[in-house]
């Protein structure tokens, strides 16, 4: 399903409509061959919505050989409204050591959840992800990790990185992707194969007018009307419309009876998300009875790519520290994937199932009142079975140190080699590709994640070898 | 370029009301009377509209987005409506943060932002964005509220400008403000506050004057290096300190000008509604071209960049060929534009001329869902957008979950037979016979006529035959096969889009 890249066009007026990355790019079927290789696995793709604070996600708990402990504790004050998290509060959830200066680091409080992962070898941390010349817009940050694309390179535009995966991979037939969602999310996007909208699986059946019984003539003529509209010029409105309403009509025959089965087989952890009551919970429930589903041979039922969002995090304000806003959105994310691990287990199938969790931007170091402005690097996790990856601490923690932040206050991006050295979350999205995916590293450097044409501070040397996949 | 002299067909003019407002039904076509008058005649017409000043009422969310709503299906202003919903979608405030942060006072501050927003709908727009930043709803939810000398807090400085006026980059990809200029500006907001009531006021004591902070922050002083001011950008302290910073500020972004030399916030609100009114631009380089041409058109024509007169602005639009040039059906080269959720829904409920019923306003006789739910399932509500980036045009309207929403609605229009309340008889001859004839009253009656290609309408005969000749005298040909078209023809791909 193709997208057009609506934000940057509204809001910008920069890049164009319908700029898509047509399928001639793949068209050669060695290309295809060659990249059609993902066995049986799973990714998940989790967006935390609105910038989530990273300097409150993964903390220095000493200053090891540096002064990340003391920096933390000059911008990030104690008492009334204050964020500081102590030592004290950090000592459930400490994780491993800095790379850089050998601090020892602790996740917030509210994430015991992953801190549970994290002892199973589960989780990966990476720290200190950005790119260069980083907004502190929401939605351009926004678009430029989904796009895979900070400086707006034309041949991608329109394209989410993981779209473009799906576009090299997958035919026009074929509905590899699904987001819990309403809508299909930027990483997603792409112009040549199906990706759907699900929010609950349950309520994904087809609504006709129960009238006389003239069903299959009315779905006859409504397949009629969405082929002809599915064969419009590639990237237009009409040939998007053509094969979503195609692919919807197909995939209600198929995916409501999934939740049924889901629910039969796996009462109790069914329950175990209901528990949590929270909405992460739920769309994460979404993706393992799909998971379920496919990995039980399910009719017609073949996603494999998974995305859903978490909102919340843009904290301005009442922030919280070892209790309130923060702890509640990390709390819910970290026992919602607690539980979707344990049900994974149980199906046999998580060192199968890859999860990746990002947000736009982290914020600044400096507090604001109860809360804290739009910042700069953050922390990305990736969760998996403990033979699918490599758990630990990877990359450098942001300089936070007050003589060393930008002008703005934010912690500075660095590709070239440095001890405080950045990572561009293109290199976490590029081992993805490779050790995951197993795309090869030409392919994924010529299509999906293009180096800045720039020398400097740019991302001019790939990493796809960053070692939390085996 | 836009020809104000050239006298509208009834094509035309149904086109005309269809964009401008909610709906174009027979009946509204014949009372508008602009069909054979001047692009500029009925463009007036239509845009010197009696302003109304309705509020939307109701003591919680959903009271008040239902008497919205009811509004929006009864109203006589349609284009009063729209234009008013472009700026909700511009100015985008969202009543799920206000309940947060203010339970008691959040439907209040929502009904005062949206009585607002229409009665300035088709005025100055410096003026609007002047109210807008005092406006309490907007105080609360970008945080001025929470903009204190001690540490200026930035959220609204900075959709100020990205959202709101300027535009993160101009035209020609530069930027048009740093992050600099973000931190200036959000002095000038320091110390704004609002009382439950939603009347705003000023709080000098928590206001950056400069001779407590000139030290630290340096001049009020903004756009050194952007908009074309000249080395010495501009100080928004320059009619006084105080209360009217705020004004300044505005004054000097609307004389902000690109690269090209262009006046920025005319250029950047042209473009948002141009892609409104008309849709999108092809996508190909020669499409943007032309679409930064027409921008410049509309602007000149209207001369929006002196004077900033929304009204002046929307009527060079409507007289402009382009506007009129997307009323065909799909795959004859012009880029279609989705319809909105409210459009489908209100429009699809004024094509039909049905009512809401019962106390969540369901469709009289369908699933008894009532409209927020419904709304909320196709991806809009009301005085809550999704962030304050407002929606998501075009195909991010569209995705399996939100058409199966559209398809419930549509499918519960059909099935409102209960008392008759989806009347077939009411809005297409019903002694038709033929098959082909039956087809163009209901694509008539549905106005979509424009977008069904012939290959479209013959798959719409096809299914009215599948068992033998239409027999619109009998009841059960009615109910099955009539409302079955109606029920096809509001799921298929040419009713999405107008």
């Amino acid at each position: 399903m193709a997208i057009t890249r609506r934000q940057f066009i509204r809001r910008t007026g920069l890049a164009t409509a319908g700029t898509l990355l047509g399928p001639s790019l793949f068209a050669s079927p060695f290309v295809r061959r060659a990249f059609a290789d993902l066995g049986d696995r799973y990714l998940v793709v989790i967006f935390l919505d609105g910038g989530n604070d990273g300097q409150n996600t993964v903390i220095p708990v000493d200053d090891g050989s540096g002064t990340l402990r003391a920096d933390y504790e000059a911008h990030r004050f104690a008492g009334g409204g204050g964020i500081r998290l102590t030592p004290a509060q950090l000592a459930s959830t400490l994780v491993g050591t800095d790379p850089n200066t050998g601090a020892q680091l602790a996740l917030h409080p509210g994430f015991i959840g992953l801190k549970h992962l994290y002892d199973q070898g589960s989780l990966a941390v990476i720290q200190g992800c950005g790119y260069p010349e980083y907004s502190l817009s929401h939605d351009e940050a926004r678009t430029i990790w989904q796009s895979a694309n900070p400086l707006r390179n034309g041949t991608l535009a329109g394209t989410g990185w993981v779209g473009r995966h799906l576009a090299a991979t997958y035919g026009g037939s074929q509905i590899p992707g699904v987001c819990i969602s309403d809508e299909i999310g930027a990483d997603f996007r792409q112009s040549t194969t199906s990706v759907l909208a699900i929010n609950d699986l349950e309520n994904f059946g087809f609504p006709w007018d129960g009238y006389g019984s003239d069903e299959v003539a009315k779905a006859a003529a409504f397949s009629s009307l969405y082929a002809s509209a599915a064969g419009g010029p590639v990237g237009s409105t009409q040939a998007f419309l053509g094969t979503a309403g195609a692919a919807t009509l197909t995939s209600t025959n198929s995916y409501p009876a999934l939740h049924g089965n889901y629910v039969a087989d796996r009462p109790s952890f069914n329950q175990a998300y209901a528990d949590i009551d929270r909405s992460v919970a739920y769309d994460l429930r979404e993706v393992a009875k799909i998971i379920y589903g496919v990995s039980s041979g399910a009719p017609g039922v073949t996603s494999r790519f998974f995305r859903l969002s978490n909102g919340g995090y843009d904290t301005h304000s009442d922030q919280g520290g070892a209790t309130g806003q923060q702890y509640d959105l990390h709390r819910e994310v970290g026992d919602s994937l607690e539980a979707f691990y344990a049900d994974l287990t149980d199906m046999g199938v998580a060192d199968k199932v890859l999860t990746v969790v990002w947000s736009e931007f982290s914020r600044r170091i400096e507090q604001n009142g109860s809360g804290t402005d739009h910042g700069s690097q953050g922390p990305m996790f990736v969760i998996g079975g403990p033979t699918a990856l490599n758990g630990g601490v990877y990359g450098n923690h942001p300089d936070i140190h007050e003589d060393r932040l930008e002008n703005d206050g934010n912690t500075t991006y660095r590709q070239s080699a440095h001890p405080y050295r950045s990572t561009d979350f293109r290199d976490v999205f590029g081992t993805i590709l490779k050790h995951w995916l197993n795309m090869s590293q030409p392919q994924i450097l010529s299509n999906i994640l293009i180096p800045d044409p720039i020398a400097g501070e740019y991302w001019n040397v790939s990493n796809f070898d960053m070692g939390f996949l085996p | 370029m836009g020809d104000q002299n050239s006298v509208l067909t009834q094509a035309d003019a149904r086109h005309l009301l269809r964009r401008a407002g909610f709906s174009a039904t027979r009946k509204e076509l014949t009372a508008a009377g602009i069909t054979g008058q001047t692009r500029g005649a009925a463009a007036d017409k239509l845009l010197n509209y009696k302003i109304k000043t309705f509020k939307p009422g109701g003591k919680d969310q959903q009271k008040q987005h239902d008497s919205l709503l009811r509004y929006l299906l009864v109203t006589k202003t349609p284009v009063q409506e729209k234009l008013t919903l472009f700026w909700h979608d511009h100015f985008a405030t969202g009543i799920t943060k206000l309940l947060a942060m203010n339970y008691g006072a959040a439907t209040k501050l929502m009904a005062a932002q949206n009585k607002l927003l229409r009665t300035m709908a088709r005025g100055d727009m410096r003026a609007l964005v002047k109210a807008i930043g005092k406006d309490a709803a907007m105080i609360e939810f970008l945080d001025t509220v929470r903009n204190d000398k001690s540490i200026p807090n930035e959220n609204y400085a900075r959709e100020l400008m990205e959202l709101f006026t300027l535009g993160v980059f101009d035209s020609a990809g530069n930027p048009n403000y740093e992050q600099q200029d973000i931190v200036q500006i959000a002095r000038a907001f320091t110390g704004w506050r609002y009382s439950d009531n939603g009347k705003s006021y000023f709080d000098e004591g928590a206001h950056d004057f400069n001779a407590e902070f000139s030290g630290d922050r340096g001049a009020k002083r903004i756009f050194t290096t952007v908009g074309q001011f000249g080395p010495g950008g501009r100080l928004f302290d320059a009619n006084g300190e105080g209360a009217i910073e705020i004004d300044t500020v505005v004054d000097i972004i609307f004389e902000h000008r690109d690269t090209d030399g262009k006046n920025t916030v005319a250029r950047r609100t042209a473009r948002r509604l141009l892609e409104f009114y008309v849709g999108p631009d092809d996508g190909t380089p020669a499409g943007k071209a032309a679409r930064l041409a027409l921008i410049d058109d509309v602007v000149a024509e209207s001369s929006f960049d002196t004077t900033f007169s929304v009204q002046a602005l929307v009527r060079a639009i409507f007289c402009n060929d382009a506007f009129y040039a997307t009323a065909q059906p799909f795959g004859l080269g012009v880029t279609k534009s989705v319809k909105w959720p409210i459009d489908f829904a209100i429009g699809s409920m004024r094509l039909l001329g049905m009512k809401f019923a019962g106390s969540n306003k369901y469709i009289p006789g369908g699933s008894y869902t009532g409209i927020l739910t419904h709304m909320e399932n196709m991806g809009q509500i009301l005085l809550d957008p999704p962030s304050v980036f407002g929606w998501d045009w075009e195909t991010s309207w569209l995705s399996s979950s939100t058409l199966l929403a559209r398809y419930n609605f549509a499918r519960d229009i059909v099935a409102a037979r209960g008392g008759g309340r989806f009347r077939p008889d009411k809005v297409m001859d019903m002694s038709l016979t033929d098959p082909g004839d039956i087809v163009d009253a209901v694509l008539d009656a549905l106005d979509v006529a424009q977008n069904f290609s012939s290959d479209d309408r013959q798959v719409c005969i096809d299914y009215l035959t599948t068992d033998g000749p239409p027999d619109l005298g009998d009841y059960n040909y009615v109910n099955e096969k009539l409302h079955g078209l109606f029920e096809l023809v509001m799921k298929s791909p040419a009713y999405q889009v107008f």
